[in-house]
């Protein structure tokens, strides 16, 4: 697969996704007042490259949708017996991602893991999923918050992608480098009618990769994690180590939002007004870092204060799912969590304090 | 079950239960014929009628709401209307920063007695709606974004601001803090923590910091990246003692705290310093992204060193730059009157002098004459544009001082069931509506809403104009003292700044 | 749920403009609804059957009857469905009469709109939960707060109907303003005479406590348990030791104290029993003109003294009184006619209101009876009456009538022919207005029996001529000006609301009009009662009112509570605010702004929450709006229940 790359110039970008978009809603990042956010790319809008503030996790995993309708029916002889009927039609078009980044396109493989590949297929994510392409732009720079190379992600990481761009060159020269990861990304590809990249194209583009990966390493280097799965879990009772590392916490939800891995979600039925007798359930994003999220029916929450609140999404992503999923990190270093949070909570921070912590502790 | 195509709008009527539900009987009883629009919904009190009954109506497809009850001094409850006129006229007021037109909603008063005027309030608001039309729909409203919003515009000139906001020279500057660390360690022995500042993830960033141990002291900062109002985190020290570092405006919060009792006296130390004002993160970063044609929102290469010199940030690294201050300070820090913290231990409390004298009027905040200059319908396009992309995170609520229910706001509970989980523009509205109805004459402006949201909509706006209706209505003045009591939780017999509806 | 719908005929009432049937049939698609059906009359006897017959054979576990008014028919319902079984407040009505039929008459839209309604009250009823009143004893003790007529009516026979009383009377002696008057109409019977034995009985009483110079100053609580507290001022004399004996009177060397009793026609020494009469019978000191408040010393009464009462330290006293139920009998005050100028603003000294002129008629007065003008002590001639000062007058802004004057203008008309038989008078009247039993009579008999010159108009201005006045008015009868020299001119001041009458009111959480009178519960049913449980009205508080009027409404007032206390224990309304403890935070803003009290603190588990004093409690639900995170909820008007509302008329 990794034979069959493209070259795109800079000039023929907007055409190229246009062709590649075909029967697909294209979905790019457009900048909204002062935030980016992938919304639907009309044809021939020369598309923005910047990264999104955004993840682009909620074109396959919205928000919040309809998972189905109910409709009450009454027997018009016997108004008291009532039938229920589900409406679960969903509409799903083909659609395509372009400019996410590599973490934002590995976000949909740690989604692939529970919802897709795990015990119990989601069909709503399963059918979104497969009916979108993710072409995935390769990073160029290391951005102050980025730590991708510590996770198993990195720069050019194609997991999750079906087909990766490179930017190459400058300028008028300049162009993509691009890359099928998947079949499905090659007759994509194909579909735009490109130039095959040539050799020292191709090898920009590997130059590129590895120039964004030591810039990365030059800014931080990636520490040995591989310790802190357990390392997590024996700090699961130190309250005052969670309490430290959670003080500034404000317990909102926008680290969980911006991520591109988080994949809980909430359930909730709403009536319909008109004749009070229809009404949907809808699945919406749901958080860890809110106290609602545990909260039982009797009032009781096992997770009461923000500081086993962090706990769980910091475990939640070194410890509890690399274990279930064959050491595979839920993070992907993208850092939007840090620059999204209102007080910079720092995630690795917290992350090698619990791993090294541990460390300055002798085994007594 | 809709209304009757052609014929009818759907209006909503509130009544209390003693006095204008009792007229509305009177009126039939009299056979005073009236428009059939009305629909009327019975409550024991106009004190009972939630300003976000009015909202949901209207954003849910109301065309007009009527609220009535008994006439003032007559109230069955002796004081309830007195509270509905207060909460209800600012209602009004807030309306338009909506783009509602404040004419679909009315408030009166009509008593048991008074049939024929039931009727004649009933045929003129009605009518009044009929002119109107339509009530348009904020969800369907066309996209509005103001040029200096657009992405690659740059944004329309910032009133300079009101002080020439310059911090004192390194040296000098070192030596108050030095002092203010001397008094927080002196303190810190009968505290739990004090909050404040230290440098976070790069040298662009502060973050709050929980100073326990005298060592924790040496890391406190001071200066303009100090952006956080740490009084937030108040509240959540209940019963035990602590102590919090302010700017002069996040003293007002810490005032506002203290009036409602959820900080107590003697279990807070407050600690400052006169503020030179600190920066607008995302102005800062787009002014540092400007020449970057792939950059944006991610940080690029993280500055080596951030400091201040004078009037300026003078940033080192890899990208060095000198920002001016006066362009890239917080909105709030431009019309600032409160550099000094009103109460607490006060370093160093001589903040730079006003340039010229004090405006007769509390000069309005650049957001809110933006949205003052649009039209009913751009306020519309406006906030369906912003709110679109607005993830429910509530960062602006739970960065916001005032915000004391957190983990029970109504936003997302159940019972009772104000907003649903739905992702779309009237649900989202409606908790920014909330937030601000819930914030009438308790918020400092802080802006802590704005700076949360990790999308960077413009929600400050929508407290702006609260902000302004309250002092146009009642004179008052958030976090400024102590012992007020904040004018929805108060009433005057005789409103001085309220008129009565012609209905 | 299971929800019936009975939709009401009204006989042609509702059926005439809406289609009965068809709103039944619609609702019968409405949620949780299980029966549906159109009645002829709902209300009647088998109406009321057939819900009832209804709830047992469907097993209807919520009833909606759309009907008249809720505030017509509720209770009849809510009993109606409790006879079946149901908790009254799974009960809910859809007004499509008063709000629908009967204000319009396009078929379609009626039948609509009464559907909506029907749907609306559904929607609220899906929501409703049982609720139970809860009952708590009651304090059998009454308070009557003034001791005019009025209140000592109502003060005795609540004594005798077997309740301890305590009457607060803000003057040092009680009567009020019966006790100024000379005669009585239409009967002319000496005031004193009758009021006289009423006030002995008063002070005998073994069930009345008496607190004459003192004030309510707070009150908490509610209906069965309000606690009050009373300030005891300062009389500067023990009444404990002082035996009335009026020794101290004689002695006072400081007698330019104001006259109160006596309307100011003159004055009285520094230590004063207001009239020989006065219940209590005690001295008490005017610390304005006593020298030894005034200069520091003197001390003549406490030297004079046979028992030493007198107390120059005495300070206020406030002592708590428990009780279940409060009369208010507080009267009213006498308009203040110096704002008319044409009068002369109070400038003429033989410009005098008629219960100035009352002390002059009275045998006990500053005169000794005998009518004498108070500018030079002579004997008036002429006497002129002027009507209406201050009643049915918008430009001083008392457009109502007080009721009382007419008669007792004409009552003094009679008085002073009996006092001067050679004098003449003149009344100056708009309309006369004697309503009551024999007073047209009476009236009559002071312009035929007696001479009375009756004027139909009203006079423009009181002119002084050397040391008489010249009167200038219009007769409208003859639609010509008048002029009547006079001796004397006697403005038959009206009534207005007894000065502090609103600050009272707002201590006992009653309404008052826009002249301060209380308002009553109904103006034509429930007149003794106001809309606070538990306090009732008797005499010219409520609005300006003659002596028999006063004495039925204290009567009425006192029936009212005995009839309260019958009951062993009372129930409270269940309508009303109940906390949630896990939302509620703890910020106490329900508590400012509950105009009850009803809303305390109490401590949870080390953190202070709210919590409603479920008897205080009166169900507006301001609270409830107050609360930002809604934990604080009002039963039966829940936010829950009205959004249910709401998004049946706007969610589409």
């Amino acid at each position: 697969m990794m034979s069959f790359a493209r070259y795109i110039a800079r000039g023929e970008l907007a055409r190229a996704l246009d062709d590649m978009a075909r029967g697909r809603v294209t979905y790019a990042p457009r900048r909204e007042g002062d935030a980016v956010v992938f919304r639907p790319r009309a044809e021939g809008e020369e598309p923005l490259l910047a990264r999104a503030t955004v993840p682009p996790k909620g074109v396959i995993f919205p928000q919040s949708e309809r998972l189905f309708a109910f409709i009450r029916e009454k027997d018009p002889n016997d108004p008291g017996r009532t039938t229920v009927r589900l409406d679960s039609t969903v509409d799903i078009k083909p659609a395509l991602i372009f400019g996410g980044r590599p973490c934002d396109a590995r976000g949909f493989h740690i989604f692939d893991r529970v919802y897709l590949n795990g015990p119990h297929r989601d069909p709503y994510y399963a059918a979104r999923r497969e009916a979108t392409v993710v072409v995935t732009l390769a990073c160029t720079k290391a951005g102050s918050t980025c730590f991708c190379h510590w996770t198993g992600c990195g720069p050019a990481d194609t997991t999750g992608s079906d087909i990766l761009l490179t930017p190459v060159g400058s300028g008028n020269d300049g162009g993509f480098v691009a890359v099928a990861v998947t079949e499905r990304g090659a007759a994509v590809l194909e579909q735009a009618n490109l130039p095959e990249a040539d050799a020292a194209r191709a090898d920009a583009a590997q130059a590129v990769h590895a120039a964004t990966r030591a810039a990365l390493g030059a800014q931080s280097p990636a520490p040995d994690l591989s310790a802190t799965p357990t390392r997590l879990l024996e700090r699961f009772g130190d309250n005052d180590f969670w309490r430290d590392m959670s003080d500034k916490c404000l317990s909102c939800g926008a680290c969980t939002y911006l991520c591109p891995t988080c994949y809980c979600f909430n359930i909730t039925d709403e009536n319909d007004g008109g004749d009070g007798m229809r009404g949907r359930r809808l699945r919406s994003w749901d958080n860890c870092m809110s106290s609602l999220f545990t909260r039982e029916a009797s009032g009781h929450n096992p997770r009461m204060g923000k500081a086993l609140r962090l706990r769980n999404r910091v475990g939640h992503k070194f410890s509890y799912y690399p274990q279930l999923h064959e050491g595979v990190v839920s993070c992907n270093g993208c850092g939007r969590c840090i620059t999204g949070c209102p007080v910079s909570v720092d995630i690795r921070e917290m992350v090698v304090r619990a791993t090294e912590a541990n460390e300055e502790t002798p085994n007594a | 079950m809709p209304v009757l195509k052609g014929k009818e709008l759907r209006v909503v009527g509130f009544l209390c239960n003693w006095c204008s539900y009792g007229g509305a009987d009177t009126a039939g009883v009299g056979r005073f014929s009236q428009p059939t629009d009305l629909r009327i919904i019975r409550v024991p009190c106009s004190g009972r009628v939630d300003p976000m009954f009015v909202v949901k109506a209207l954003l849910g497809g109301a065309d007009g709401v009527l609220v009535s009850g008994c006439h003032p001094r007559d109230c069955h409850y002796s004081q309830g209307n007195f509270y509905a006129r207060r909460r209800l006229e600012t209602l009004k007021t807030f309306l338009p920063a909506l783009g509602i037109d404040p004419d679909r909603f009315q408030y009166t008063w009509v008593s048991a007695s008074e049939g024929q005027r039931w009727k004649n309030v009933v045929s003129s608001f009605v009518e009044k709606v009929h002119q109107l039309g339509h009530a348009p729909r904020i969800e369907e409203a066309a996209p509005y974004l103001p040029l200096a919003e657009k992405g690659d515009t740059p944004r329309a000139p910032l009133r300079p601001p009101l002080r020439p906001l310059s911090y004192p020279a390194a040296g000098t500057l070192a030596a108050s803090l030095e002092q203010l660390r001397e008094k927080i360690r002196a303190a810190l022995p009968e505290l739990d923590c004090v909050i404040g500042w230290q440098q976070g993830f790069d040298a662009l960033h502060a973050t709050p910091l929980f100073m326990r141990k005298p060592e924790d002291v040496d890391k406190l900062t001071w200066g303009p990246l100090n952006v956080h109002n740490l009084a937030t985190y108040l509240p959540q020290f209940k019963n035990r003692k602590v102590g919090v570092v302010v700017k002069g405006c996040d003293s007002r919060s810490v005032i506002e705290l203290l009036q409602e009792k959820l900080v107590e006296p003697d279990n807070v130390r407050v600690f400052g310093m006169a503020c030179e004002g600190v920066v607008d993160m995302t102005r800062v970063q787009k002014t540092l992204d400007a020449g970057n044609a792939d950059g944006a929102m991610c940080a690029d290469t993280a500055p080596s060193s951030v400091g201040v010199e004078g009037d300026n940030l003078s940033i080192e690294g890899e990208a060095p730059a000198r920002l001016r201050l006066a362009d890239v300070v917080a909105e709030k820090c431009r019309t600032c009157d409160t550099p000094v913290p009103l109460l607490g231990d006060v370093v160093e409390g001589n903040a730079s002098a006003p340039a010229g004298p004090a405006p007769d009027a509390p000069p309005s905040p650049p957001s809110l004459d933006a949205l003052d200059s649009m039209t009913p319908e751009q306020r519309r396009g406006f906030w369906r544009a912003q709110m679109d992309r607005c993830l429910r995170c509530y960062a602006c609520r739970n960065a916001c001082p005032m915000c004391v229910c957190r983990d029970h706001c109504i936003a997302e509970s159940r019972d009772p069931h104000w907003t649903t989980q739905e992702g779309n523009i009237r649900e989202k509205l409606q908790f920014q509506v909330i937030h601000a109805l819930h914030l009438a004459g308790r918020c400092t402006e802080c802006g802590e809403c704005q700076r949360a949201c990790p999308v960077n909509i413009p929600v400050l706006a929508l407290k702006q104009w609260m902000n302004r209706s309250v002092r146009t209505l009642f004179d008052y003045r958030a976090g400024v003292d102590v012992n007020a009591v904040p004018p929805l939780l108060a009433f005057a017999v005789e409103e001085k700044n309220i008129k009565e509806h012609g209905l | 749920m299971r929800i019936g719908v009975f939709v009401c005929h009204c006989g042609s009432n509702i059926g005439g403009t809406v289609d009965v049937p068809g709103v039944a049939e619609v609702a019968r698609a409405y949620p949780d609804v299980v029966f549906s059906s159109d009645t002829m009359y709902a209300c009647s006897e088998p109406g009321q059957a057939a819900i009832v017959d209804a709830i047992k054979e469907h097993a209807l576990d919520g009833v909606v009857v759309a009907s008249c008014t809720p505030r017509m028919h509720e209770p009849t319902f809510r009993r109606t469905v409790e006879r079946a079984g149901l908790n009254r407040y799974m009960f809910e009505m859809a007004n499509i009469r008063e709000h629908v039929s009967w204000i319009g008459k396009d078929r379609e839209a009626n039948s609509n709109k009464a559907a909506e309604l029907v749907r609306m009250a559904v929607e609220k009823l899906r929501l409703n939960a049982p609720l139970y009143p809860k009952s708590f004893d009651v304090t059998k003790r009454v308070l009557v707060i003034g001791g005019g007529v009025a209140g000592i009516q109502a003060a005795l026979d609540c004594a005798d109907g077997g309740i301890e009383v305590v009457l607060v009377e803000r003057e040092s002696t009680i009567g009020g303003k019966m006790a100024k008057l000379d005669k009585t109409f239409p009967t002319v019977d000496c005031s004193s005479c009758i009021l006289g034995p009423k006030m002995v009985d008063v002070s005998q009483h073994p069930n009345i406590r008496l607190y004459a110079h003192a004030e309510v100053e707070k009150i908490s609580g509610y209906v069965g348990n309000f606690k009050v507290d009373v300030r005891r001022k300062a009389t500067y004399v023990d009444w404990e030791l002082c035996t009335g004996c009026g020794l101290c009177m004689e002695k006072c060397p400081s007698k330019k104290s104001p006259d109160a009793f006596n309307e100011h026609v003159g004055v009285t020494t520094s230590i004063n029993i207001p009239f020989p009469q006065a219940i209590p019978k005690k001295a008490i000191i005017d610390p304005t003109s006593c020298r030894q408040f005034v200069k520091g010393k003197c001390g003549v009464c406490a030297k004079v003294c046979p028992t030493g009462a007198i107390r120059y330290d005495m300070e206020d006293q406030v002592v708590t009184e428990d009780v279940g139920a409060i009369i208010t009998a507080t009267g009213y005050d006498l308009f203040d006619y110096t704002k008319y100028a044409e009068y002369g603003g109070g400038r003429y000294p033989d410009v005098i209101t008629s219960l100035q002129y009352e002390r002059l008629l009275s045998a006990s007065g500053p005169t000794g009876g005998h009518v004498k003008r108070p500018s030079d002590g002579k004997e008036p001639k002429t006497v002129v009456f002027i009507q209406c000062v201050g009643s049915r007058d918008r430009s001083v802004d008392r457009p109502y009538c007080s009721g009382f004057c007419c008669m007792y203008t004409a009552k003094q008309a009679v008085l002073t022919k009996d006092h001067i038989p050679d004098s003449r008078s003149y009344v100056f009247y708009m309309d006369i207005r004697a309503n009551g039993k024999m007073y047209e009579e009476f009236t009559r008999r002071a312009m035929e029996e007696y001479g009375v010159q009756y004027v139909r108009g009203r006079v423009s201005m009181i002119v002084p001529q050397g040391d008489t006045y010249l009167v200038r008015g219009v007769d409208t009868l003859l639609g010509e000006q008048v002029e009547v020299p006079a001796d004397l001119v006697v403005l038959a001041v009206g009534a207005e609301s007894s000065h502090g009458a609103p600050q009272l009111a707002e201590k006992l959480r009653i309404s008052y009009d826009n002249y301060g009178f209380f308002m009553e519960s109904h103006c034509k049913l429930r007149p003794v009662e106001t809309n606070t449980a538990g306090v009732y009205l008797a005499g010219a508080c409520q609005g300006p009112k003659d002596i028999p009027s006063s004495v039925g409404q204290g009567s009425a007032a006192a029936a009212k509570v005995l009839g309260l206390f019958s009951r062993g224990r009372l129930e409270s309304d269940p309508q009303i605010s109940q906390v949630d403890v896990r939302r509620c935070v703890g910020c106490g803003k329900c508590i400012t702004t509950c105009p009850y009290g009803a809303i305390e603190w109490m401590e949870l588990r080390g953190e202070m929450k709210a919590r409603v004093i479920e008897t205080v409690c009166q169900g507006c639900g301001i609270c409830t709006v107050t609360c930002p995170q809604g934990a604080i909820q009002l039963q039966h008007f829940t936010d829950n229940q009205i959004l249910a509302e709401v998004n049946a008329l706007c969610l589409s």
